[in-house]
């Protein structure tokens, strides 16, 4: 998505237009028994749904809730994550040593872990949070190494110049210098963590919104198993964008 | 040869001197517009000129006047909005048979081998595979390549690259070569040396060629006939004759004759140039006045 | 004074891996040192914490059980399934998107937006379409390698070097030959990370949907073993899952890097 596009909004016109287009069509085939409506549930139906799911079922409740577990793995991330990273970035071996295995972590079935989790924390909220913490850890760490040490060697050169002793270096240059860098990792990691969190709610049945998704489906109420998994998406979406934006706007420092 | 004015070849009506009778590319009134944010901007504008069998034309021109733009309306890679080009009496209407393009940038696939790059035209084309590698290597040696065949073009320097380049288009054996500023990423030395090689292979061949240029020394020592261009919108200022002696080498750069053609072209280049200059000034203003 | 120069340096390299290597054994020796500790404390519930020798045994037991390769198999067959339909769709949908500035424009921002959510979700809609057998756990192993693999092929698309396909229509090569001899060359990079990424998610949404509802597949031994609280066995599976996912993503990395002077030339 580089070069200038000119065609002004036809683009967006017809992503969207194409999704209402599909939804109707959806609608039209199921009421024409093209389609079972015990296995596809009517558009229509959803959509009135979402209202049940506010009403009836705390929807919102549910949606603070598993915000929580995403705020608290967040802040532990956030801290851990920071930590280790400033950690390995100090300790030069340390960070030979290790880095190579932390990518490796990045890119490894953490959530497969669950059962496991479930056996040491109980089925809990704690479960919950660990897995989405430890899942969304690599990221962060990564970055933040990535961040201090990519600081232009010209600026950590100024601070020398002014004879800053090393505390005053990593608070005053290394660590600003490093903040958009970081601030990439923590939103990467709250990402992983909120899939994670939703999607191990699901799995083990408790806590918020995969819960919620979970109980719908046994109850066999179609209509709203699908609204609820709209909403989560929907949630998914407006958080990513929310934290690109919070990203962008944070960038013009560097 | 027709005597005449050697540093003009222009007639008072304006027509083209033909240096035979028979051109084998006509470009005939080529107009090509472009929409910018600012509006519709005119690229080249009713462009005429024609190249004969087995000359080499340089086209040269300030930055900004429409040479590539002109390069890939002819190569067929463009539509003209207005006019037409013509091989051999037909008109072109997409990449042509006759037509062979070597490009200012990296042109190289970097996942072939030196070899295996000669023998993509061919390998297009259906020819076997052994014929074709066959053909290939005769093509690197000509350029001058011959033991770099297995190499890849992360491992030649760029000068070679362009070699490998011009290697590929020789082997589509193409009536017409033409190529875009093919050594402008080059230094200096390397420059000269392929302008002779590029010399020698077209009289080797008889190649006719069309070279797109900045560079007058090069226009100058490679070429019959050099197009000078205006700024945008790109029109044909001037075309004149250097009847230079052939073989030519690049010792030809010292030479009086020499520098009387290059004074001549750079007083009219300097002439467009400036215009460039003041026209992005303006453009420049603009973009300040209006944050 | 060069001489010497040319003496230290590389011991001073020697003793930096070497010092890299005890390093990294020696945290490797503390981790199992204070898993054992614990096990043997009996601080946590038995068991949660089992000992070396138990995990080691059930490993053994594990990889010599008839059984375990059945279910191996089972996974890997429906995993491989699942990047076929889920990598097949997603190198079309790609292409397509990354040929076509309108439609990519228009329906990208679907896959980008789409894409970092929960997939898992969506299980209890293949379980109503697809069914309660292998079926429903291929749809969700093929939703989850879609999306990445899709973005990786129409990124892709859109950064080959242009003056590249110029150089194709110049020698008037057919569609077909562009798309084989040049697009699909100058793209290895961006399909084989789509690629890895995607068999990284493949595996994922599989085995969790075999964990939520299946009576095969790794999935299912291990949610078993959590029901039976057949700890050692767990880790076991774990162990294994896990080495098996790092060893294919290792190996597809092999594989695309096959070619040392293929990897330099990034200039596409």
């Amino acid at each position: 998505m580089t070069r200038t596009w000119r065609g002004g909004a036809l683009p967006a016109l017809l992503g969207i237009g194409t999704f209402v287009i599909a939804l109707v069509l959806m609608e039209l085939l199921i009421r024409a028994g093209a389609i079972n409506r015990f296995i596809v549930p009517l558009p229509s139906q959803v959509l009135l749904s979402f209202w049940r799911l506010i009403a009836e079922e705390n929807i919102l409740d549910r949606f603070l809730l598993t915000g929580g577990e995403a705020l608290v793995a967040g802040v532990l991330l956030t801290v851990v994550g920071m930590s280790v990273g400033i950690l390995l970035h100090r300790i030069p071996l340390l960070r030979q040593a290790c880095e190579t295995w932390i990518a490796a972590f990045a890119s490894a079935p953490i959530v497969l872990m669950y059962p496991l989790f479930l056996v040491i924390f109980g089925r809990s909220a704690v479960t919950i949070i660990m897995i989405g913490f430890t899942a969304a850890l690599p990221p962060v760490i990564l970055k933040t190494l990535e961040g201090l040490s990519g600081t232009r060697r010209v600026l950590i050169d100024v601070g020398r110049s002014f004879n800053l002793n090393h505390s005053q270096l990593f608070w005053k240059i290394l660590l600003p210098a490093a903040l958009p860098a970081i601030f990439v990792g923590i939103r990467l990691g709250m990402i992983f963590a909120l899939i994670n969190i939703v999607g191990v709610e699901f799995l083990i049945n408790f806590g918020g919104l995969g819960q919620l998704i979970n109980d719908l489906a046994e109850r066999y109420d179609l209509s709203g198993t699908y609204a609820a998994i709209s909403f989560v998406i929907l949630v998914s979406i407006c958080f990513f964008v929310l934290t690109e934006r919070v990203e962008r706007w944070l960038r013009p420092i560097d | 040869m027709p005597a005449v004015d050697p540093l003009t070849d222009q007639r008072p009506d304006g027509a083209v001197r033909l240096y035979n009778a028979d051109p084998i590319l006509t470009v005939d009134d080529l107009v090509k517009r472009f929409q910018t944010p600012d509006g519709p901007v005119t690229a080249v504008d009713r462009v005429s000129f024609s190249v004969a069998r087995g000359e080499f034309l340089a086209v040269i021109g300030p930055s900004g006047c429409g040479k590539s733009t002109l390069f890939n309306v002819i190569g067929g890679l463009s539509a003209a909005d207005e006019g037409r080009v013509a091989v051999s009496g037909e008109t072109v209407a997409g990449p042509h048979r006759a037509i062979g393009m070597v490009f200012q940038e990296e042109s190289t696939f970097p996942w072939r081998t030196a070899l295996e790059n000669v023998a993509f035209p061919l390998e297009v084309v259906g020819m076997p595979k052994a014929e074709r590698l066959d053909r290939a290597r005769h093509f690197i040696r000509l350029v001058g390549l011959d033991g770099f065949e297995r190499h890849y073009p992360a491992e030649l320097s760029g000068g070679m690259r362009q070699r490998v380049a011009m290697a590929r288009t020789l082997a589509f054996e193409p009536t017409i070569l033409m190529m875009d500023e093919p050594f402008a990423a080059l230094d200096e030395q390397t420059r000269l040396l392929l302008g002779d090689k590029v010399l020698q292979i077209q009289q080797d061949l008889q190649q006719t060629t069309l070279l797109i240029t900045h560079n007058i020394t090069e226009a100058v020592q490679l070429s019959d006939r050099v197009l000078v261009m205006t700024y945008r919108p790109g029109r044909v200022k001037r075309i004149i004759t250097i009847d230079l002696p052939r073989p030519r080498t690049s010792a030809i750069v010292s030479s009086d004759a020499f520098g009387r053609f290059v004074a001549q072209i750079w007083s009219d280049l300097r002439e467009e140039a400036s215009r460039g200059i003041q026209d992005s000034e303006a453009h420049l203003g603009r973009d300040e006045a209006t944050r | 004074m060069a001489q010497t120069d040319r003496l230290t340096a590389p011991t001073a390299l020697n003793l930096a891996t070497n010092s890299v290597v005890l390093l990294r054994l020696a945290i490797v020796a503390i981790v199992l040192a204070t898993w054992q500790a614990v096990a043997d404390s009996g601080l946590l519930f038995r068991d949660v914490v089992p000992s070396l020798v138990a995990i080691f045994r059930a490993l053994v037991n594990l990889l010599a059980d008839d059984r375990f390769y059945t279910h191996l198999e089972a996974t890997a067959f429906e995993v491989g399934i699942a990047m076929l339909v889920g990598g097949g769709l997603g190198l079309l949908v790609g292409l397509v998107l990354g040929a076509n500035r309108l439609l990519g424009k228009a329906f990208e921002p679907y896959l980008y937006y789409l894409g970092p959510t929960p997939k898992i979700i969506f299980f209890p809609v293949m379980i109503m379409w697809f069914g309660v057998g292998p079926p429903s756990k291929i749809a969700m192993g093929a939703i989850s390698c879609f999306f990445p693999i899709a973005l990786s092929v129409a990124a892709g698309m859109r950064q080959i070097n242009p003056v590249l396909i110029s150089v194709g229509r110049s020698f008037r090569a057919a569609a077909w030959q562009m798309a084989v001899k040049i697009y699909l060359p100058a793209m290895r990079h961006p399909i084989v990370n789509g690629a890895r990424l995607g068999l990284g998610v493949a595996i994922i949404g599989t085995v969790l949907a075999e964990t939520k509802l299946s009576n095969r597949g790794i999935g299912f031994l291990i949610i078993n073993s959590y029901n039976t609280f057949n700890m050692p066995r767990m880790y076991a599976l774990l162990i294994v899952l896990f080495a098996l996912a790092i060893g294919a993503n290792a190996a597809i990395g092999r594989v695309s890097g096959s070619k040392p002077r293929h990897r330099l030339a990034g200039l596409s």
